[in-house]
């Protein structure tokens, strides 16, 4: 591989990394735009979204990378395990909200963030007594096809992520900035109490917020699998902390923001994977969010949700 | 977190503190001290009694997780700093000693080496080739010396990042905690890897090898909770706690207040590094091994468990936690879980027999997290003591009105200083919220701000105390304050009152007030930590200063000293928030809308107190709606109008003022009035 291979290929696996860290940016800066709270347990619903997706795929009959589907049956399956692992993670998160995040709500202090951690804990550990610790064969009914681009090689599975990612993100936008929901949403980021003078429902807002982000999550843990062909009950830690540190990039609070830090965060892990090892590149986005933390704290793009304490 | 601080040597009677009543016939300080030399005692002789060397070896670990919690402690409960990678500068004491005293490092013998040979620190090795250096760190040198370094290791991590919201915090030391355990797995020269360090000496006294006996590393482990409890207490109860905890409650406020936060922050994470780091040592020492597994997120994260199940900023209770959840995992869980198993074998059911409890530690560590957090908040032992009400006595004692009596105990305001503030110009984006203003407040003197809402008044003290950057020059005694941080502000003698009350809500009167003397007080860590006949006389004659202020509020504030200003009455909290301004020694008081939310009567009654200071000869700068209290205290009065100065004058020159006028009815309202007036 020449060197400008080397670089169109981390290229293709920065996207890749880099979309779904947006995916899971997403859920950490819409919870924290609007309830001002780093959500720990965003990292482990991940991780169960890709235990629904994973067991879903291998409800169909699905095994391993062996059996590949075209046509009307992938699209089928695959809509399927989204929609299960966003389901599932979608009301995982709004039931943390809704039984107990709700009732700190009034709590000063770090209460809620150590509730959240808390969750984590236990989504982890219900999965590792259920499931087990051991890296499962996450099922990719994706044919392995691939294009040659010069040296490096874009297969079928990326195409589909990006698109997928895309998609999602797409609608999200719509979401947040066309229908009601969403500008409540964004009304009550801006001045929760204002909004609900307004007549905005904030707890349905919020609790709608927990839900889209976790749904989210679900269907990132759903593209992990394909994309790596794995799940594993500890693969929420590391990607939670790059997706959170995407989100600070961007500008924690901000949608765009979010997924712009995914997306650069998956590059620079995969250049810096490349260049020095993979064993630093958490070493890397670690330095890096500390250093966006000190010398920028509002990210590229700026927080759009005010400072409310 | 009040028990022995607040035992006053003068009239326990009259001001009633609970501190020193009664329970069961004992004082209650007398009796928790009695509950400790008996959990002491017991605690020296158990090797003795109980001949189980698996059980002491549990008990010494826990200890290791007790210590480890007794610095989270510091960090967490005491300043309010919410670290997730606490683990890594136990890592960094543990490699620490680790590495001084096991083979992995071992440079050629030369010379160089002789000097250190002879004092120990290190011996030649000849494994058949050249002279090698092995290095014999001595374990008692190791501890305060890992101390040291992680202690160094918590101010550069903490300096730049300490500055972040607490959020963030949280989440870059959860990276920081992570960072450190890849290091030590990759950089495998110096750690080995993930196989870890091996051949790590045991500690060595009086020519006595502690070898892999449990017995001797508990009494060590004994010393060293003793030595973390003891540097916690009398941390928790001297200027330095206030300070930790004054941050903790409220940050800007404590930096108005003469807090230096930054340096306050960086002092408590030096020394949480330092506990961990000493524990390290002794957590590897014990082990003789270090892998870089022992210092993950996961250990990070039980010690938080710890420190929330035994409750933060309660020193005890810490201790209890990490106790009562190493026992839980050593002793509980495996028990429970044989008892399970034999209920197993013999009701046949194979189900029953493969229970192993043990494996649902973390998810125990989980829902005691949420439990404690939903239903629990301050933990098993909470820091704050519920302090009894008052009796019906001292409800319903007649209050004493008027002005401040006995105010020559406290007035020694120093020589006055005028505030000259010239053309201060503070833009908000695009509003501009003061417009070269222009302000004088001479020395003594009583200046009244006033305006309509959003004039600027409050933006004007927050320039002042350095809240709020801004253009221009303000002197005060000739020195410039702007570009000066709160605390700074403060220590030249600026005191403020906050508009929406910023008090310290779970701490007392008398700490909230102390904390205003933190200024004037000099006692550092160590003086605090040995309490030093100077830091006694201190600590005595500011607790003598502050209960002169309060006691300046007749039996308004005196009775509830001991209590937490959460409880107390919006107008007490005012005169609270007053006293604690007044135990700074100012040489100039900032009242922003003292009188706000008091009825006529407690108008008045602060308002011939603040005339009775004025009086004493100190400088004050007014902000007030109450036009009434204005013409009763100010030489003059200054209008701002939409941050623009629009009259000065005195009170009675205000008044007629037509732009005053204006500003404050409108011009249609204006002109009614002067109808009606014609």
């Amino acid at each position: 591989m020449t060197s400008v291979d080397i670089i169109v290929q981390q290229l293709i696996n920065g996207l890749s990394l880099g979309s779904m860290y947006a995916l899971l940016a997403l859920g950490f800066t819409l919870v924290y735009g609007i309830a001002e709270l780093i959500n720990f347990a965003h990292f482990n619903v991940f991780m169960v979204g890709s235990m629904i997706g994973f067991l879903t795929l291998q409800a169909f009959g699905l095994v391993g990378q062996e059996t590949t589907l075209t046509g009307l049956p992938l699209v089928g399956v695959l809509l399927t395990g989204f929609a299960a692992s966003m389901l599932g993670c979608g009301l995982i998160g709004m039931g943390i909200e809704r039984f107990l995040l709700r009732k700190l709500s009034a709590v000063k202090g770090p209460a809620a963030m150590i509730t959240t951690i808390g969750v984590s804990y236990v989504l982890f550990n219900v999965v590792l007594l259920t499931l087990g610790s051991d890296s499962k064969n996450f099922p990719n009914p994706i044919p392995p096809m691939q294009w040659a681009i010069g040296g490096a090689v874009l297969r079928v599975r990326e195409v589909a992520i990006w698109a997928i990612s895309l998609g999602l993100m797409g609608a999200l936008t719509y979401f947040v900035s066309y229908t009601k929901l969403g500008k409540a949403m964004r009304a009550t980021a801006q001045d929760p109490d204002a909004a609900r003078m307004m007549g905005v429902e904030v707890d349905k807002v919020i609790m709608t917020a927990f839900f889209v982000g976790g749904a989210l999550a679900g269907a990132c843990g759903m593209i992990f699998g394909l994309y790596y062909n794995l799940a594993k009950v500890d693969i929420g830690f590391g990607a939670g902390l790059r997706a959170f540190t995407a989100a600070v990039l961007g500008g924690i609070g901000n949608v765009p923001g979010a997924m712009v830090g995914g997306i650069l965060i998956g590059l620079i892990e995969a250049f810096a994977g490349q260049t020095i090892g993979s064993a630093w590149a958490d070493v890397v986005i670690f330095s890096l969010l500390v250093l966006v933390l000190v010398f920028q704290p509002a990210g590229l793009l700026g927080r759009l949700a005010p400072n409310k304490s | 977190m009040s028990e022995g601080i607040f035992s006053p040597r003068r009239g326990t009677e009259e001001t009633g503190l609970a501190a020193s009543r009664p329970i069961m016939g004992i004082p209650r300080d007398r009796r928790h001290l009695f509950i400790i030399y008996v959990i002491a005692v017991a605690l020296l002789l158990l090797p003795s009694v109980w001949d189980d060397d698996a059980g002491i070896d549990a008990l010494a670990n826990a200890m290791s997780y007790a210590a480890l919690a007794l610095g989270l402690n510091v960090v967490v409960g005491f300043a309010g700093l919410l670290d997730l990678g606490y683990a890594a500068f136990f890592a960094i004491g543990a490699y620490f000693y680790g590495i001084l005293t096991s083979f992995q490092i071992m440079p050629e013998w030369s010379g160089f080496w002789d000097p250190f040979a002879y004092v120990g620190l290190v011996e030649k090795l000849n494994q058949g080739g050249p002279d090698l250096v092995h290095f014999t760190l001595s374990f008692w040198l190791a501890l305060p010396l890992a101390a040291v370094v992680s202690a160094l290791c918590g101010i550069c991590f903490g300096a730049p990042t300490l500055r972040l919201r607490g959020d963030y915090l949280a989440i870059v030391t959860l990276g920081f905690g992570e960072i450190v355990p890849i290091v030590a797995r990759n950089v495998t020269s110096v750690t080995n890897g993930a196989a870890g360090l091996n051949g790590i000496q045991p500690p060595h006294l009086f020519g006595y090898n502690f070898g892999i006996d449990a017995v001797p590393y508990y009494y060590v482990g004994l010393g060293l909770i003793a030595l973390l409890i003891f540097t916690s207490v009398r941390l928790r109860d001297s200027r330095i706690g206030r300070a930790w905890m004054a941050i903790r409650e409220d940050e800007t406020a404590a930096s108005a207040m003469g807090v230096n936060p930054v340096k306050y922050k960086l002092m408590a994470f030096a020394i949480g590094a330092g506990f961990a780091g000493m524990t390290g040592v002794y957590f590897v020492a014990k082990l003789q091994t270090a892998t870089p597994e022992m210092f993950n997120f996961n250990v990070s994260s039980m010690l938080i468990v710890m420190v929330v199940l035994g409750g933060m900023g309660s020193v005890w209770g810490v201790v209890l936690g990490a106790v009562l959840l190493q026992l839980m995992q050593s002793w509980f869980l495996p028990g429970l879980s044989r008892l399970i198993q034999e209920l197993g074998v013999s009701s046949g059911s194979a189900l029953l027999q493969r229970v192993d409890l043990t494996q649902w530690t973390q998810l125990l560590f989980g829902i005691i997290l949420i439990g404690m957090m939903l239903y629990r908040r301050e933990g098993l032992i909470p820091a704050v003591r519920r302090t009894p009400g008052l009796t019906y006595d001292a409800q319903h004692a007649e209050v004493a009105r008027g002005g401040f009596r006995n105010l020559g105990n406290v007035a020694h305001w120093g020589s006055g200083a005028a505030l000259e503030i010239r053309d201060v110009t503070v833009k908000f984006g695009g509003l501009v919220a003061l417009n070269k203003v222009n302000l004088t407040v001479p020395a003594g003197g009583v200046v009244a701000v006033i305006g309509p809402n959003g004039s600027g008044k409050s933006t004007l003290f927050n320039v002042i105390t350095g809240l709020v950057p801004a253009q221009g020059t303000i002197s005060f005694g000739g020195r410039e304050l702007l570009g000066l941080k709160p605390h700074q502000v403060l220590e030249l003698g600026v005191a403020r009152t906050f508009q929406n009350i910023r008090l310290f809500p779970t701490l007392t009167v008398l700490e909230n007030a102390l904390i205003g003397r933190h200024a004037r007080l000099t006692s550092g860590p160590v003086a605090s930590i040995l309490r030093t006949p100077g830091q006694k006389a201190e600590e005595e004659e500011s607790r003598e200063g502050v209960l002169d202020i309060i006691a300046l509020f007749g039996n308004r504030l005196a009775p509830r000293v001991a209590q937490a200003v959460s409880g107390l009455s919006y107008a007490n909290r005012r005169r609270v928030e007053i006293a604690r301004a007044l135990a700074s020694r100012p040489r100039l008081l900032l009242l922003d809308e003292p009188t706000a939310g008091m009825n006529p009567a407690e108008t008045l009654e602060l308002a011939e107190q603040i005339k009775s200071l004025h009086a004493s000869g100190l400088s004050i700068l007014i902000i007030e709606h109450k036009l009434d209290v204005v013409t009763r205290l100010a030489d003059r009065v200054v209008v701002l109008d939409h941050g623009d100065k629009i009259a000065e004058g005195t009170p009675a020159e205000v008044r007629r003022n037509e732009q005053v006028l204006t500003a404050y009815l409108g011009r249609g309202a204006r002109a009614a009035l002067e109808k009606e007036v014609a």
